[in-house]
């Protein structure tokens, strides 16, 4: 068996006129939450469709819990849960009719998670979905993912609509029922506090392909920005160091380890460094995807006033 | 044990942890012998991964300051494990650095940043000794 949930090697994906991706490499763990991030476009919706035999690459190759992509797809989709973005089932039948429905083409299926998750949700099961609201749409998506009890669980945006009970709920069944039973969650969304909440694991990509993979807790750990003030300091971006953005004699760095090492070479060269900080996922995520302009956010955007 | 973590803020989270559990026990609110939730306890009143918590958890017990027993209970270790003082002093040195560089950028004079150390180390043997007085009462 093998130990990686989700493998891709060099997939690539072309459209007429985009390369939709561009030689991905993914690695995602068994028995992680994975929180595969990106902006729109950037080709983690085609990457779920190729995964789930939706789409074929066109290159490269790759694994769904050990079964590969494109030949063994029925293994793969009877033990793979997926929630896509866009929430639309039957619109004419209602949560318990869809129950039934689905149960059939999952060997794994739980009746008894259905009748608790339907509870927990507080779905209003004979109602047909055309007449549910946005919220209650996606609880139905999440019970019939949930119950299928799958050894991987695919999210697109699964908490739209959720109020925030409901998506605290949904948290904890996830630790609860899904990552502590050593299932594996590949969740992709824009709510970067909810995947910073529960990601153990962060992929990034952008443009078709991947920036950065790593547990969000090493990256946490080793990822500073660094604020330093002078005159002709380094503005070229080498790997390990992304400069950001510079005003006046202020500039920003993007340190990806060794950041007390990279501000001392600063200090040699006569520069001033005004601060090390550490960044949350937010931060993180714009400085990566979003290059010409320094992170604006919170308490680490500003630049420091010259003293 | 009342733990609690901001995913938000830059630090790590399992280091977010171990802090906390260093810190009650440091404070006498745990003591050796006490158990802790375990990893998956823990984990779910969190909403955290428990790959997160039980991470945490080997760190600390690397240190010696939790052991696990078989059939995986966590505990506070009856004696922790005493490191070299040149390794304690190794690991505290990045803290008093910190402190040393946010007082000064705070404007505050080495004698006030000193005050303010010797404030909360007096602070933790008060603690020490109220719990010290409870537990002789209530044995």
């Amino acid at each position: 068996m093998s130990e990686l949930a989700i493998l891709t090697e060099n997939l690539a994906k072309v459209y007429p006129g985009v390369r939709a991706l561009d030689g991905l490499n993914l690695n995602v763990p068994r028995g992680v939450a994975y929180g595969f991030l990106g902006r729109n476009g950037a080709g983690k919706t085609s990457t779920i469709r190729i995964l789930l035999g939706l789409a074929r690459p066109t290159e490269g190759r790759g694994t769904v819990l050990g079964f590969p992509i494109g030949r063994e797809q029925v293994a793969i989709l009877e033990r793979t849960a997926y929630v896509s973005e866009s929430k639309n089932l039957y619109a004419s039948l209602t949560a318990r009719e869809l129950v039934r429905f689905t149960r059939g083409f999952y060997p794994s299926w739980s009746d008894k998670a259905v009748a608790k998750y339907a509870h927990l949700f507080e779905i209003p099961m004979d109602r047909p979905f055309a007449k549910l609201s946005q919220g209650n749409r996606t609880k139905v998506y999440l019970l019939l993912a949930l119950s299928q009890e799958a050894d991987l669980l695919i999210f697109d945006e699964p908490a739209m609509g959720l109020d925030p009970v409901v998506l605290d709920e949904f948290l904890r069944i996830l630790v609860q029922d899904v990552i502590a039973e050593g299932r594996t969650v590949f969740i992709c969304s824009h709510q970067l506090s909810d995947v910073e909440q529960i990601a153990d694991w962060i992929g990034l990509i952008d443009h078709g392909r991947l920036l950065l993979e790593a547990r969000l807790d090493d990256i946490k750990g080793q990822f500073r920005l660094v604020t330093a003030a002078g005159n002709g300091l380094p503005q070229t971006e080498s790997p390990e160091v992304l400069w950001l953005a510079s005003e006046g004699n202020f500039h920003k760095y993007l340190v990806k380890n060794n950041a007390d090492a990279f501000a001392a070479e600063l200090g040699r060269q006569g520069a001033t460094v005004a601060e090390i900080s550490p960044l949350g996922l937010r931060e993180i995520f714009l400085a990566m995807v979003r290059k010409e302009e320094a992170c604006t956010s919170g308490n680490t955007g500003e630049m420091a006033a010259p003293v | 044990m009342l733990l609690h973590v901001n995913p938000a803020s830059g630090v790590p989270t399992y280091l977010q942890i171990e802090t906390q559990v260093k810190h009650y026990i440091a404070a006498g609110a745990l003591a050796p012998g006490d158990a802790l939730p375990s990893v998956r306890k823990l984990a779910v009143n969190l909403r955290i991964s428990t790959n997160t918590v039980a991470r945490a958890y080997q760190d600390l017990e690397r240190d010696g300051i939790l052991r696990t027993v078989q059939g995986g209970r966590t505990y506070v270790a009856e004696n922790p494990v005493s490191f070299l003082k040149s390794e304690r002093i190794r690991r505290l040195r990045p803290y008093a650095r910190q402190i040393a560089v946010e007082g000064t950028q705070l404007r505050l004079s080495p004698r006030e940043i000193m005050e303010l150390v010797q404030q909360e180390l007096n602070t933790l043997e008060e603690v020490n000794e109220r719990t010290g007085d409870l537990d002789r009462k209530s044995r």
